[in-house]
């Protein structure tokens, strides 16, 4: 790691004006941050430290119009053991929650960080590697490389994933998040924070620099709302999604009367599959129903050399998805 | 005790460093250099904190890029939590925040002020070590011993927080540690034995 400095904000506003100046970064609990800057692909003069703005930024609660406020900096373990997750319309925030990473990094990891961090990809990880999305070199290297990991859906000149486990869950409930940056304060749509057009050269996320996620909000769900949550991996504990699905349905009199369909870890974005959840309105659940619902989820997909395995494994786990938020 | 500063650190680099604030409320001291309204700020030279390690306030020197694991390992000469990937995949550095089990390598020390720190050096201070510890070694629950500590430290929040765990819920607990020998079987007899002792929450 290359030294830097310190800083502790004793606000946000304080946090975010320090946030703004030349080569510094926002840190959460840095578990993506610290990893990236030991391997010197991140080596920013400062880092404005998060964590202390507890009452501002960290904790659970819901809020008296019934939307679920999620503190930026609560952790992946608090957020899944919160009492209001459990109920049948957050299962699919609380499984992504519980599936990812370990208990030490649960313990840590905060829900935003989890949402903005950087990639897996190993090429753009690894500082060996010369990667146009890692600003090192002139292509992305997965593409024509080592793919096992990476995109079938989606993605235009890098075949990066985007790995977050909680993002897709949060896509499904129609999330928001509110920011601050400087005096502005602004909340948008969970979708706004992913690029449109996920190119080599365009971050992860669409903050602007020192712009700080303070909350998550999930509004109210509708009676008879359920989500659920399944990846598959190679491990069954400990391990980062290969392909991985959050739905969410809305029961009423035996019928599906609203559903949304979001991919996770198949495509440089979480990826919404809003024609594939339309098949699923006016319909009553069943086998041949989702049979039909996995494959538009999967319409249209791109594979590379190593990894058509998603397809397969991928359509498996949007039907496991909708069986377990049905069942 | 100082953590060696052989990875980089320049006086130059110290010098190029922002505002720096001294402050003693929250146990940190660094070079005094108040701007006012500026949020304080350490580094990134080398500067003297105090962490709340087994019950005990001690002072160790590091730089702002030093993690806790070093600052345990090197600069308080616990090098009970080691040093593995380094990069929070294999568990082999936990130890536990506020009775939660972390991996010190993605932690860093700056962040470990003011938190209560348990290592597994904690479990043979007096004169009997702790049951779990005697019950590892009663069901040989290692063999290199290298991921052990790790282990231990998981297994001891498994405890803490279940009492009795399941076999479903010292999975889940210990599925942060990586063991190639393969001694996951036994480490779960020994937090069972622990459990059924009615010793797991203290010594
Ligand atoms: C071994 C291992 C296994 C893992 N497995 C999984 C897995 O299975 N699934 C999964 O989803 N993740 C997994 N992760 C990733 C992990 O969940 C993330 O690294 C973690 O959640 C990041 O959170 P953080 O608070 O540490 O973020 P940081 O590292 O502090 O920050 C990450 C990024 O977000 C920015 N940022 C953080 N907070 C804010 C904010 N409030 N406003 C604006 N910007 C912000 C930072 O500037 C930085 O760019 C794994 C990580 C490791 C090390
Ligand atoms: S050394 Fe920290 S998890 Fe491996």
């Amino acid at each position: 790691m290359k030294p830097f400095t310190y800083v502790v904000p004793k606000s946000l506003a304080e946090a975010s004006e320090a946030g703004k100046q030349p080569n510094t970064v926002l840190k959460g609990a840095g578990v993506d941050l610290i990893d990236r800057m030991k391997e010197r692909l991140q080596t920013p003069e400062r880092i404005v430290n998060l964590l202390p703005l507890k009452d501002e930024l960290a904790g659970v609660a819901v809020e008296a119009s019934g939307e679920l406020k999620i503190g930026a900096t609560t952790t992946i373990a608090q957020l899944e053991q919160h009492e209001a997750l459990a109920n049948p319309a957050l299962a699919g925030l609380q499984a992504a929650a519980a599936l990812t990473a370990s208990p030490q990094i649960r313990n840590r990891a905060t829900v935003a960080g989890n949402i903005l961090q950087f990639t897996r990809c190993w090429y753009v990880r690894s500082e060996a590697f010369h990667c146009l999305h890692g600003g090192r070199g002139p292509t992305c290297l997965a593409m024509t490389g080592e793919n096992r990991y990476h995109a079938v859906l989606g993605w235009m000149d890098c075949v990066r994933v985007h790995p977050s486990n909680l993002a897709p869950p949060l896509l499904a409930l129609d999330a928001e998040y509110s920011t601050r940056l400087g005096d502005k304060v602004r909340r948008r749509k969970f979708t706004d924070l992913f690029p449109a057009e996920p190119r080599a050269q365009t971050a992860e996320h669409t903050l602007e620099a020192g712009e700080i996620v303070t909350a998550i909000h999930v509004p109210k769900p509708a009676a008879g709302t359920r989500t659920a949550y399944c990846e598959s991996r190679e491990k069954l504990t400990f391990d980062w999604a290969t392909t991985a699905c959050a739905v969410k349905v809305v029961l009423a009199g035996g019928k599906i009367a609203a559903a949304s369909v979001v991919l996770g870890a198949v495509a440089p974005v979480p990826l919404p599959r809003p024609k594939a959840a339309a098949l699923l309105l006016g319909e009553a659940p069943s086998a041949t129903l989702f049979q039909k619902v996995a494959e538009a989820a999967y319409a249209g997909a791109s594979p590379l050399a190593h990894n058509d395995y998603k397809l397969v494994v991928g359509k498996a786990i949007v039907r496991e998805a909708l069986e377990q938020a049905t069942r | 005790m100082t953590v060696p500063s052989d990875r980089g650190f320049s006086r130059r680099s110290f010098l190029k460093g922002s505002a720096v604030a001294g402050i003693a409320t929250t146990g940190l001291t660094a070079a005094a250099h108040a701007v006012p309204a500026a949020p304080e700020s350490f580094g990134p030279g080398r500067h003297e904190i105090a962490l709340l390690v087994n019950g005990k306030e001690q002072k160790v020197t590091v730089e702002t890029r030093t993690t806790l694991l070093d600052a345990l390992r090197d600069g308080l000469d616990l090098t009970g939590c080691k040093k593995v990937c380094d990069r929070g995949s294999c568990g082999g550095c936990t130890v536990l925040m506020n009775g939660e089990p972390v991996t010190g390598c993605l932690v860093l020390a700056m962040d470990a002020v003011g938190q209560s720190l348990t290592t597994v050096e904690s479990l043979t201070e007096g004169d009997t070590p702790h049951a779990l510890v005697q019950n590892f070694v009663k069901c040989d629950a290692m063999q290199c011993g290298f991921c052990t500590p790790g282990m231990v430290m998981s297994s001891l929040a498994c405890l803490q927080k279940r009492g009795k765990p399941t076999e479903e819920q010292m999975r889940t607990d210990l599925s942060g540690n990586l063991c190639r020998c393969g001694t996951y079987g036994r480490v779960m007899e020994a937090i069972q034995r622990t459990a059924a002792g009615g010793t797991g929450g203290g010594k």
